[in-house]
């Protein structure tokens, strides 16, 4: 047991008790419910960033704040084992940041029966807080599937247009991956031999005894595209910018944010770290595919008219560069991707809520329908600018997103260096579409169903209300951005702990003169 | 105190000028101007302490570790870096004082001071970097704020698609840049500027390194778009939708001349034939933007595309410096890390300097004419400005003089340092060169010709009356340098390192380069004032050659080219690759893979009925067996 190990569970707990209490504590009125369920996402968050603050490398590698739980599971080798490395950590925080951005907007929503709503939202928190903090695979897998399954009621309840196809579609890709990276998950513990479900002991036998290459080919295989279709890995993903599209804002914010790092994540702690030999043999598909995220998903992302689809394409699109860093198998390339997880959830969330915040003004998301909309929400623009200006990686508001992808780009050329530039090519893609949706909503004149709309709907700038989720994001954004090192230390500490992660020092003649 | 105190001050001062506009002073537009151009008042105070008072800076601290990826932030202030911040400081102050007198009736005043602010912030960032990183990452920062800058026209949709045009293009030339970084990175394990010069200095053999070239090539992308070479220098007329002070500062003085700094950085890693490719591309865009400004009626699109030419002159300049100084060393490469130092950068920063100087005065003076004219910028509107106007009209006149290179003026110096070196690697061209400089000297003086004789065209010219003090005494001020810019002793030995390696013709090519370069200026004041007429009423090259100025005026059709290909090519692909995810992804491979199986009818009829069965089914179905193709079972 370590000293903060409590903060952990109660990270995790807190979250679920508020859904619990906003669900079924009758005769509430509204502010009561609003306070009980922003405390339910506020406390995680500090809890967090407490974490994060105490959290000092030397543990690194290892993992801390350690706790384990009898779960009566015990004969099949479960229990609840929590615990943060140096990658899980900033997930974590980013997850509790996210979450307090998303539930502080979703309390003052005005959607029906607000109170199931928000217990919907709190039950995902908890989900995802767990998803990063859990040391047991199956435990892992199971907080993910408490978090997957309030979105699904979300889109189908509170969703937008389409939300019934929307969400069965989903449902079923969504359904279909979980229960092929489940089926993965179980033959590597059987053929493990080790019977348990730790990641530690796991990890511990098969460095010991790797398991037969034929079978670290299938269950990598069917991992891969499990994990891929929850990522939404070219062609797999057709359901994230339909789902993205109709689902509930705070539900988009937490499901593209944080939920859909659970694939990339099994895949930097689980799957390759597990199974090394069944990545080597199934490279060329991730890079393949991969490309498709970043070119065809890129292109599609140029010819979308809603700002909504817009946004989860352009999510697809950079999910793209992640599994490129994870093909290349280097503390560089997962480093990378690791940094560019947190610096995405936190951007994707950003423009999933300013998204909302623009249909309140302009009751459309089609750009076409929208324009000038700067003059009359100045901030609001600023705002989105930013956001977006983060989004393609522009060092900046997005710095962290920068390095991220540098860190990516560097490790795809040492990795191969005929794909450098398809990769790249990515940082004009995203530019292309990324200012047009700015110019389309901000510049310019207004349309005429803009107009329309103003002349019973008065157009406000962001008020604090708004204001203050999005800043939360905000400065975390430019914090991780400008301190990096302050994520940095514990990634590298935690990749190059794992054996499977290539550390080859550039060559480095330029320090010769040294010696 | 430490030297590194004052290059962290430069960068705090404008960054919380930027800050405190944006959180606290958006309605209040007076005290933003007032706190913005302060701001710049002490940013000029601080260039002036380092250019004086501090030897040089290297500071370095360790910012971003990934692997074995270890990415400094850090200061490198010789005196090439010197040079460019007091371009910028002394460049930046007065557009922005010249800024309160034409800003004064905006109502978004604030924001437009705020976005000065963050320029200079990146601006000097980009300037004091060290590493090629953190050089990227001002350089994309600057890039951000022309874009806000140029877009700062809100209602204006030209504005606002010229400012993602200016954003797009510049992202195009990055590309390039970061590739660049990125082999540099892996072929010598740092990207630290000083560890690079350091390495090549006493490894000659790190020139035989493959792929140098290529890295060197890369690296000239950013260039390409930055600073506005050709193919990639369509956004810089455009750019001109943004407020004047905007294009003298960043689009004609800083900004673009960035590329020509991002050259003399990495100078001592330059290979010939990179070299080669660099100062041809210069040339041709030397030219190419010296014809395309002879058709153009908007007194902005002249100057821009004027900027695109001396821009092309320095490009070609710093190429040519940097040959002939290989060459003197004998062909090789050994030792050769001080010689470039010497060779381009010399010609190319002391034509960049200068022309800062005079290009900035042009375009304020422009501004001047414009806010006068009450926003009307078509030539053939303008005229009888002279009498009008007599201080703008003085400095104007200095400044045509000074960029055509009339004797004795500042760009009379720089250009001839750029046609020396030019001489001395390759007299065609050297040649083509001149004829530049006849052009420019042509379309110069058809602009000043037009808009300061002969009757107003306008009502708008009509009416205008000379601006105040605020606007007039930055334009008295940059006229005194566009006179004495171009001798070396007014920097009083501040940049030796640099100037120190400006070429020395021997007097055979000193009288070959004066007999060229004036007979060029002359005959293109002669041409001009001869053909076009002094206050012309028209444009007479349209009625004369109609298919030459419709060329020209074109601008050799590149925007078409571009448009089609914007339009009828990416957009195509784009929509054609949505339509076809619509209708493949969802409907055709995951269902028709499982159709394969031989359950097409089962398949129609389930289809038909719609059921979430069906589906489910079908998705079952056709992911398993595209997980069997995948793992090799077929």
């Amino acid at each position: 047991m370590n000293d903060h190990a409590s903060l952990v569970q109660f990270s995790i707990a807190i979250p679920l008790v508020a859904a619990f209490l906003t669900m079924f504590v009758k005769g509430w009125g509204r502010p009561a419910i609003q306070i009980v369920s922003v405390t339910g996402f506020a406390i995680p968050a500090i809890l967090a960033l407490i974490l994060w603050g105490v959290y000092s490398p030397e543990t690194a590698g290892g993992y801390a704040f350690v706790s384990d739980m009898e779960t009566g599971l015990s004969v099949i080798g479960v229990s609840l084992h929590l615990g943060l490395n140096g990658v899980a950590l900033p997930l974590f925080v980013m997850a509790a940041i996210v979450g307090l951005a998303a539930g502080l907007y979703a309390a003052q929503s005005n959607a029906e029966n607000l109170h199931r709503y928000l217990a919907c939202l709190l039950i995902m928190q908890g989900g995802l807080m767990g998803v990063f903090a859990s040391i047991d695979v199956f435990f892992f897998y199971f907080f993910h599937e408490l978090a997957l399954i309030p979105t699904f009621i979300m889109i189908g309840v509170w969703g937008g247009r389409d939300r019934s196809y929307a969400a069965m579609k989903m449902t079923i890709y969504l359904t279909l991956g979980a229960m092929l990276s489940l089926i993965g998950l179980i033959a590597i513990y059987v053929k493990s031999g080790a019977n348990s479900f730790d990641l530690i002991t796991l990890k511990a036998a098969l460095a010991e005894q790797p398991l037969a290459e034929s079978v670290q080919n299938y269950a990598f295989g069917l991992l891969l595209f499990g994990f891929g279709i929850l990522v939404s890995l070219w062609p797999l993903h057709t359901w994230a910018p339909l789902g993205y599209g109709a689902a509930p804002s705070s539900a988009s914010m937490l499901h593209a944010g944080v939920l859909k790092k659970f694939g990339l994540y099994g895949f930097v702690q689980v799957a390759v770290p597990l199974l090394p030999d069944g990545v080597a043999q199934w490279e060329n598909w991730i890079v393949w595919l991969a490309l498709g995220n970043v070119l065809i998903v890129g292109f599609i992302a140029m010819a979308q008219r809603d700002l909504k689809q817009l946004i989860g394409y352009s999510s697809v699109m950079h999910m793209g560069y992640a599994f490129l860093g994870i093909a290349a198998m280097s503390v560089l390339g997962v480093g990378g991707v690791v940094l560019m997880m947190v610096a995405h959830g936190l951007t994707v969330a950003l423009l999933f809520m300013l998204a909302t915040m623009i249909h309140h003004r302009t009751h459309t998301f089609e750009m076409e329908e929208m324009g000038g909309l700067a003059q009359k929400a100045p901030v609001l623009s600023a705002f989105f600018v930013c956001a977006m200006m983060a989004s393609i990686g522009l060092p900046g508001p997005g710095l962290a997103n920068f390095w991220g992808e540098l860190s990516i780009f560097l490790a795809v050329y040492e990795f191969n260096p005929s794909l450098i530039f398809a990769v790249v090519a990515g940082i004009v893609i995203s530019a292309i579409y990324g200012l047009r949706s700015i110019a389309a909503v901000f510049f310019g004149k207004e349309s005429d169903d803009f107009l329309e709309v103003q002349k019973e709907h008065a157009v406000v700038d962001m008020g604090w209300h708004e204001r203050v989720p999005a800043l939360i994001l905000i400065i975390t954004l430019f914090f991780i951005g400008f301190f990096p090192k302050t994520v940095t230390t514990g990634i590298n500490d935690a990749l190059k702990s794992e054996a499977v992660y290539s550390q080859t020092a550039a060559a480095t003649p330029a320090h010769d003169h040294e010696h | 105190m430490n030297p590194e105190v004052y290059a962290f001050g430069l960068l705090a001062i404008p960054l919380l000028s930027a800050a405190i506009i944006a959180c606290c002073l958006r309605r209040n537009g007076a005290a933003a101007s007032g706190l913005s151009v302060g701001a710049a008042a002490l940013i000029l105070a601080t260039a002036l302490h380092i250019i004086f008072r501090v030897d040089y800076i290297d500071f370095n601290t360790p910012w971003f570790e990934m692997g074995p990826l270890s990415l400094g932030f850090g200061f490198l202030v010789n005196d090439l870096a010197k040079m460019m911040l007091f371009v910028v400081a002394f460049v930046g102050f007065l557009v922005h004082v010249f800024s309160l007198g034409y800003m004064k009736d905006d109502v978004n005043k604030a924001r437009f001071f705020g976005g000065l602010s963050i320029f200079m912030f990146s601006m000097l960032g980009l300037v004091l970097s060290r590493s090629l990183v953190t050089l990227f990452i001002f350089w994309e920062l600057v890039g951000f704020s022309s874009y806000m800058l140029i877009g700062f026209y809100l209602n204006k949709p030209s504005a606002a698609a010229a400012a993602k045009k200016a954003f797009i293009v510049n992202r195009v030339g990055d590309f390039g840049f970061l590739i660049g970084i990125i082999m540099i990175f892996w072929t010598f394990g740092t990207v630290d500027l000083v560890e690079l010069k350091t390495h090549f200095d006493h490894h000659p053999e790190a020139f035989a390194v493959p792929g140098l070239t290529a890295m060197a090539l890369f690296l000239f992308c950013g260039t390409l778009g930055k600073s506005g070479q050709l193919p990639l220098h369509v956004w810089l007329p455009d750019a001109m939708e943004g407020p004047t002070p905007v294009s003298a500062l960043i689009h004609a003085a800083t900004m673009v001349a960035a590329g020509i700094f991002l050259l003399c950085r990495t100078g001592f890693m330059m290979t010939v034939d990179a070299l080669q490719v660099i100062a041809w591309v210069g040339v041709v865009t030397a030219l190419f933007a010296g014809f395309t400004a002879i058709a153009q009626r908007d007194i902005k699109k002249i100057l821009a595309y004027s900027t695109v030419s001396q821009l092309g002159y320095m490009v070609a300049g710093f190429g040519f410096g940097s040959i002939v100084a290989l060459n003197s060393q004998g062909g090789g490469h050994e030792h050769m890390g001080q010689a470039v130092v010497t060779g381009g950068v010399a010609a190319a920063m002391f034509h960049l300097t200068t022309h800062a100087f005079f290009k900035a005065l042009l375009f304020l003076g422009s501004g001047s004419i414009i806010h006068a004219c009450h926003h009307e910028q078509d030539i053939f509107k303008m005229g009888g400005l002279s009498k009008k106007m007599p201080i703008t009209f003085v400095t104007f006149t200095i400044a045509t003089l000074a960029l055509t290179g009339f004797p004795l003026l500042a760009g009379f110096f720089s250009k001839d340092a750029i046609l020396a070196v030019a001489l001395q690697a390759s007299p065609l061209a050297f040649y083509l060169l001149v004829l530049g400089a006849f052009l420019t000297a042509f379309y110069m003086i058809r602009l000043w010709g037009i808009t300061f004789f002969g009757e107003p065209k306008s009502d708008n010219a009509d009416h205008a009356k000379e601006n105040g003090l605020v606007m007039t005494v930055p334009l008295i001020l940059l006229a005194v340098l566009a006179v004495l810019g171009g001798y070396k002793g007014i920097y009083m030995g501040m940049f030796s390192e640099v100037l120190d390696g400006l070429p020395h013709p021997t007097s055979g090519e000193h009288t070959t380069i004066l007999i060229f370069s004036l007979l060029a200026v002359i005959a293109g004041y002669v041409l001009s004032i001869f053909f076009y007429k002094l206050g012309a009423k028209d444009d007479k090259l349209e009625n004369t050659v109609p298919a030459l100025h419709s060329v020209l005026s074109k601008k050799f059709y590149f925007d078409e080219a571009y448009n089609f290909y914007v339009a009828k090519i990416q957009q195509r692909v784009a929509s054609g690759l949505h339509f076809a995810e619509q209708l493949a992804l969802s409907g055709l491979i995951i269902r028709g893979l499982a159709g394969v199986t031989g359950l097409i009818g089962i398949g129609l009829r389930a289809l038909h009925v719609g059921s979430i069965h069906a589906y489910v089914y079908w998705f079952v179905g056709g992911l398993a067996l595209f997980y069997a193709f995948a793992s090799g079972l077929f």
